[in-house]
C-alpha cells in the first residue's frame, strides 16, 4: 500500500524514458509524433495520483530519506501543473521542431527531479534530485541548436548552475563533517546540540546553501543568468525554468532550512530578510527598465522570489499556524500559475510576431484580444490586486512577517508592500501599452487555440483561487504543517 | 442569507458579463443594459432607504458569511448613518453618470458599460463592507476600471494621466494595506481571545487595548492610503491630470465617488478606529486639511480650463472633510459626512455640464467660452445654480455642511478661523469664472442641449436643494445618531 504513494514518481520515470523513443513513432500523417502524448499521459497520471494521494493518505509515508507527505504532494501538484501547461503550450511552440522525442523526454525527467527534491529528507537524495532537475534543463535551454542566443543562454545558465551544484555539494560535505549524517532529521538533532568548535563550519555550510540554492532561486546578487536564460531559451522552457525549476529550488530550501538547519542556533532569518528585500527591490527596479517582454518577466520573477523568501525569514514557532510559511507555499502555487501563464502568453506573441520586444505590445489588445486580456489579468495578479490569487498569498506572507518575533518583521512587511505598490508601475505600463497605445499595424492576428486554452484555464484558476481562497489556504496550511512536522522534533 | 446590500453590491458585476457579450455586436444594447442596471441598483437603494431604521446608531441590514475562515476572513456588510448617505450618492451618481455617458461616450460601448458596472460594484462595496480585507478588495476593484476609463476614453494626455493615477493610488493603497495587516497581527496575539480577525466590529473592540505606538503606526499608514485618494495637498497631483483627461461622466465618478472613498475611509477606518492615536495626531491632520482647502482654492483661481478648475474645487472641498473629521466633534464629523454627500452632487453636476459644454462648443477654455449664454441659455442658468451650490450659498446643502465643518473647527480652536479664507477664495474663483463665461454679451447661434441632458443635470440639483432647505431627514435622523455614538468614544482631544 505504501508503494502506491510512489505512483507520481514512477509514472514520471517510466513515461520519461518512453517519451524519447516514442518521438520516432507517428500517427498516420500527423507531424506531431507520439512523444507529447506520452508526456501528457505521464504527467496526467502523476497529477491525478498526487491529488488522489493528497485526499486519501495525508499521513506521511517514509522510505528512509525519501518522504511522501503533504508538503511533497503540494509541491508535486504545483510542479506537475506547471509541467502540464508547459507541455501543452509546447505542442504548439515546438510544432516545427524535428526532435520532439528528446524534448518531451527531458521535460519529464526534469520534472521528476523537481518532485524528488520536494520529497527528499536526505541531502544525498536531494543532490540527486537537484542534478536530475538541472541537467535536462541545460539541454532544453540550448534546444534551438542553431540559434546562437539559445546557446549563449544555455552556456551562462550551465556555468552558474554547475557552480551552484558545486557549492551545494561542499555545503553537504561540511554538514556531514559536523553532524556525521546526511539525513535531515539526524542533522537537526545533531545541530541542536552542536558545540562552539563546529559552529563556524555549520555557519559556512549555511552560507554555501544560501548561495547554492540562491542561484536557482535567482536571488540577488545571483540573478544575472535569469534574464539571459529566459530570453535565449525556447519561450515555453522559460516558463519551465521560471515556474518549475525555481519553485523546486524553493522546495529544497524549505526542506533543508526548516527541517535541517532551523534547529541550529544561528540567525539565518535576518539573512533571508535582507536578501528578500534586496531581491524584490532590485527585481522591481530593474523590471521597469526592460525593453523586452521576456526580460521584464525575468525581473518580475526575481522580485516575486523576494516575496517568497520572506517565508524563510519568518520563524515559524511564533504561532500555532506557521502563517508566513503557509503564505510562502501559497505564493509558490500562485506564482507558478501566474508565471507559467505569462510565459505562455509570451509564446503566443512570439509565435505570431516572432519578437517579444515591448514595442510590439503596443495596441496588442486590438490585434490579439484574448492574449492581451489574459496578460492584463496575469499582471494584475502578479501585482497583487484583489480578487486575484496573488493578493491572498501576499497578504498571508506579509502578515506572517508582521507576526514575526523579530522587531524588523513589520519593516520587512512594509518594504515588501512598498515594493508591491511600486511593481504596479511596470505591470501597469505594459497594460497601458496593450490597451491605450496605437498599434503600428492594425491587422488582427489569429490566436493559436492551444495557447488560448492554456491561458483561459490559467485565467479561470487565477480568479477562482482569488475569489474563494479558503480551500487553498487550508491546503497550504496543512502542507506547511507537514513540513514543520517532518522535523520529527 | 443574501440581503438587499449584497444584491446591490453584486448585481452590477453579474450583469457586466451580459452587457459586454451582448453589447459587442450591438452598442445600443450595451447602453440599455448599462443604464438599466444602474437604474435597478438605484431602485434597490431606494428600497434600502425605506427599510433603514432611522435614528438608530448601529449597523443595519448586516450580512455575514464565512469567506476564508481559515484566515479569519468573513464576508461582512452593513450600513449605518455614515455609510447610508454615501451609498445613496453612489447609486444616484452612477445612474446619472451612466445616463450622461449615453451621448458623451462614442466608442467601445460594450467595454465601457461592463467596466462601469464593475466600478459600481466596487464603490458600493467600499461603502458597505465591514471587514478590512473585503474593504480593501472593493477599494482595488474601483481602481482598475478607472484606469481603463481614463486610458481608453480620456483626452489627449490620457496615457500619462491614467498611469499616474494608477501608480499613485495603488502605492497609497499598498501602504494602507500594511496598516490593516499590522492591525490583524497586533490584535491577533494571545492577549486577545478569539483569534486574529479582520472584522471591523471585532477590531473596534480590541483597539483601545492596543499600545499607543502601534496605534500611531497603523493610524499613520492607513491615513497615507486614504489621503492619496482624498487627496491631500502634497499627494494631490494625480487628481487634476486624471480629472481633466477623463471623459466627463467618468470625472463625475472620480470627483463624486472615488474621492469620497478617501473621506469615508478616513472617518470609518482611521478616526473611529484609533481614538487614542487621533488624540495625538489630530493637530497635524487638521492642519493638512486646512492647507489642502486653501491650496486647492488658490490654484483653482488661476486655472484656465474649466474642467481643471472644477477638479481643483474638489481638492479644496475635500480639505473640509479632513478638517471636519479630525476635529472629532459631532458638528465637524457630521459636517464632513454631509460635505461628502453634497460635494459629490454639486461637483458631479459641474463635471457633467463641462462635458456637455465641451461637446457643444469644442472648448473648455474659460476665456474662449465667453458669451455662452447666447449659445446655451438654459445650460448657463444651470451652471449658475451648480456654481452657487459649490460656493456654498445658503439654500444649498453645501452651505450646511461647510458651516458645520467650520463650526466644529472653531469649537476646537479659534486658530481655525483661518479656514474662512477657503470659502472666500471659492466664491472668488467661481464668480470670476461666471463673469467670464456667463456675464459676457451673448454670442453665436443657439446650440442648446437636448431635453434629456438638461433633465439629467436638474436631477443633481433636486437633493441639493431639498436637503439644503430642510436638512433634518438626512442630518438629524441618519448622520447625527451614528456620529454622536462614535464620537462619544473619542475622548481627551488635546484642545478640550
Amino acid at each position: 500500500m505504501a508503494l502506491l504513494s510512489l505512483t507520481p514518481f514512477l509514472s514520471l520515470a517510466v513515461f520519461g524514458l518512453l517519451a524519447t523513443p516514442a518521438g520516432f513513432l507517428h500517427f498516420r500523417k500527423s507531424k506531431l509524433g507520439l512523444a507529447p502524448f506520452v508526456c501528457i499521459l505521464g504527467l496526467a497520471i502523476a497529477l491525478v495520483s498526487t491529488v488522489w494521494l493528497g485526499f486519501t493518505s495525508p499521513s506521511p509515508v517514509s522510505f528512509g530519506g525519501f518522504q511522501v507527505d503533504l508538503f511533497t504532494l503540494f509541491f508535486s501538484g504545483v510542479l506537475l501543473i506547471v509541467a502540464i501547461f508547459v507541455t501543452i503550450a509546447s505542442l504548439q511552440y515546438m510544432r516545427e521542431d524535428p526532435n520532439k522525442g528528446p524534448f518531451f523526454g527531458l521535460l519529464l525527467l526534469s520534472t521528476l527531479g523537481m518532485i524528488v527534491l520536494a520529497a527528499s529528507m536526505d541531502l544525498i537524495l536531494l543532490y540527486v534530485g537537484w542534478e536530475l532537475m538541472s541537467i535536462p534543463t541545460y539541454a532544453l535551454t540550448a534546444f534551438r541548436k542553431k540559434d546562437p542566443n539559445s546557446n549563449e543562454a544555455a552556456m551562462k545558465f550551465f556555468v552558474l548552475s554547475a557552480l551552484s551544484s558545486a557549492l551545494i555539494v561542499y555545503a553537504i560535505s561540511l554538514i556531514f563533517g559536523v553532524t556525521g549524517s546526511t539525513g535531515l532529521t539526524a542533522i537537526a538533532s545533531s545541530l541542536s546540540t552542536a558545540g562552539p568548535d563546529v559552529r563556524p563550519f555549520g555557519v559556512l555550510a549555511i552560507v554555501l546553501f544560501i548561495v547554492g540554492f540562491g542561484v536557482k532561486m535567482a536571488v540577488v546578487p545571483f540573478h544575472m543568468w535569469i534574464p539571459d536564460a529566459f530570453e535565449g531559451a525556447p519561450v515555453t522552457i522559460g516558463a519551465f525554468l521560471a515556474a518549475g525549476a525555481k519553485m523546486a529550488a524553493f522546495a529544497a530550501a524549505f526542506r533543508v532550512f526548516i527541517v535541517g538547519i532551523s534547529a541550529f542556533n544561528v540567525d539565518f532569518y535576518s539573512t533571508f530578510a535582507i536578501v528578500a528585500v534586496v531581491t524584490m527591490s532590485v527585481g522591481n527596479v530593474a523590471a521597469l527598465m526592460q525593453k523586452s517582454f521576456t526580460r521584464l518577466l525575468a525581473y518580475s520573477s526575481i522580485a516575486q522570489a523576494g516575496y517568497i523568501l520572506m517565508a524563510l525569514a519568518t520563524p515559524f514557532t511564533t504561532t500555532n499556524v506557521p502563517l508566513g510559511l503557509a503564505g510562502g507555499l501559497f505564493h509558490v502555487l500562485n506564482y507558478a500559475i501566474l508565471k507559467t501563464a505569462a510565459f505562455v502568453a509570451a509564446a503566443a506573441v512570439a509565435t505570431k510576431l516572432s519578437v517579444t520586444d515591448l514595442n510590439s505590445f503596443n495596441g496588442l489588445s486590438r490585434r490579439m484580444p484574448q492574449t492581451s486580456l489574459s496578460i492584463a489579468v496575469i499582471f494584475l495578479g502578479l501585482a497583487g490586486v484583489p480578487p486575484l490569487n496573488g493578493f491572498f498569498s501576499k497578504v498571508m506572507l506579509f502578515t506572517g512577517s508582521i507576526y514575526s518575533p523579530y522587531s524588523w518583521g513589520g519593516y520587512l512587511a512594509l518594504a515588501a508592500l512598498i515594493n508591491s505598490g511600486f511593481s504596479m508601475s511596470y505591470y501597469g505600463w505594459v497594460i497601458k501599452r496593450m490597451y491605450f497605445d496605437e498599434p503600428g499595424d492594425e491587422s488582427s492576428i489569429p490566436e493559436p487555440r492551444i495557447y488560448m486554452a492554456v491561458l483561459w484555464v490559467a485565467t479561470i484558476l487565477i480568479f477562482a483561487i482569488g475569489l474563494y481562497p479558503d480551500p487553498w489556504i487550508r491546503l497550504v496550511q496543512s502542507a506547511a504543517a507537514a513540513l514543520v512536522g517532518s522535523r520529527g522534533l | 442569507m443574501i440581503g438587499l446590500l449584497s444584491i446591490a453590491i453584486f448585481l452590477p458585476a453579474v450583469l457586466a458579463a451580459p452587457t459586454f457579450l451582448l453589447g459587442r455586436k450591438n452598442p445600443k444594447m450595451a447602453k440599455i443594459l448599462g443604464v438599466g442596471t444602474t437604474a435597478i441598483v438605484f431602485a434597490i437603494s431606494i428600497l434600502i432607504l425605506v427599510v433603514f431604521q432611522y435614528g438608530q446608531a448601529g449597523f443595519q441590514l448586516s450580512e455575514s458569511l464565512p469567506w476564508a475562515g481559515s484566515f479569519g476572513l468573513n464576508y461582512k456588510v452593513g450600513i449605518d448613518g455614515i455609510s447610508l448617505p454615501l451609498l445613496m450618492i453612489a447609486t444616484f451618481l452612477s445612474l446619472l453618470s451612466a445616463a450622461g455617458s449615453w451621448d458623451q461616450i462614442t466608442f467601445r460601448h460594450a467595454e465601457y458599460y461592463a467596466l462601469f458596472l464593475i466600478f459600481e460594484t466596487g464603490i458600493i462595496g467600499v461603502f458597505t463592507s465591514l471587514n478590512l480585507i473585503l474593504f480593501y478588495l472593493f477599494w482595488e476593484i474601483v481602481l482598475i476600471p478607472m484606469f481603463f476609463f481614463i486610458g481608453i476614453w480620456g483626452g489627449p494626455r490620457r496615457k500619462y494621466a491614467s498611469l499616474k493615477f494608477l501608480i499613485f493610488t495603488y502605492s497609497g493603497s499598498a501602504v494602507m494595506l500594511f496598516g490593516f495587516l499590522a492591525l490583524y497581527a497586533w490584535t491577533g496575539t494571545s492577549a486577545y481571545p478569539g483569534g486574529p480577525s479582520f472584522d471591523y466590529d471585532v477590531l473596534a473592540a480590541r483597539i483601545p487595548n492596543l499600545a499607543l505606538p502601534l496605534q500611531l503606526a497603523v493610524a499613520i499608514t492607513t491615513f497615507a492610503g486614504f489621503a492619496v485618494k482624498l487627496p491631500i495637498f502634497p499627494l494631490h497631483t494625480w487628481l487634476p491630470d486624471a480629472h481633466v483627461e477623463a471623459p466627463a461622466p467618468v470625472s463625475v465618478l472620480l470627483a463624486g465617488l472615488l474621492l469620497k472613498m478617501g473621506g469615508y475611509g478616513l472617518i470609518r477606518y482611521n478616526l473611529l478606529l484609533f481614538p487614542k492615536a487621533v488624540s495625538v495626531l489630530w493637530p497635524y491632520f487638521t492642519t493638512i486639511g486646512l492647507i489642502t482647502m486653501i491650496y486647492g482654492a488658490s490654484v483653482a483661481l488661476v486655472a484656465r480650463d474649466i474642467k481643471r478648475m472644477i477638479a481643483l474645487t474638489s481638492v479644496n472641498h475635500m480639505g473640509y472633510v479632513l478638517l471636519g473629521a479630525f476635529t472629532a466633534t459631532v458638528a465637524g464629523v457630521s459636517g464632513a459626512v454631509f460635505q461628502m454627500f453634497s460635494h459629490g452632487l454639486a461637483v458631479g453636476m459641474l463635471f457633467l455640464m463641462s462635458g456637455y459644454i465641451h461637446e457643444r462648443t469644442g472648448t473648455r477654455n474659460i476665456d474662449e467660452l465667453k458669451g455662452l449664454r447666447g449659445k446655451m441659455p438654459q445650460t448657463v442658468s444651470l451652471l449658475f445654480l451648480a456654481s452657487m451650490a459649490a460656493m456654498a450659498v445658503p439654500g444649498f446643502a453645501n452651505f450646511i455642511s461647510e458651516y458645520l465643518v467650520i463650526q466644529g473647527a472653531l469649537s476646537v480652536s479659534y486658530l481655525f478661523a483661518i479656514a474662512i479664507v477657503a470659502p472666500a477664495l471659492t466664491v472668488g474663483y467661481f464668480l470670476w469664472m461666471l463673469r467670464r463665461v456667463a456675464m459676457t454679451p451673448p454670442e453665436g447661434p443657439k446650440n442648446e442641449l437636448h431635453l434629456h441632458s438638461i433633465l439629467i443635470l436638474v436631477a443633481f440639483l433636486v437633493p441639493l436643494l431639498i436637503f439644503g432647505v430642510y436638512p433634518p431627514p438626512i442630518l438629524g435622523s441618519v448622520i447625527a445618531p451614528t456620529v454622536e455614538k462614535w464620537v462619544g468614544t473619542i475622548v481627551g482631544l488635546g484642545a478640550r
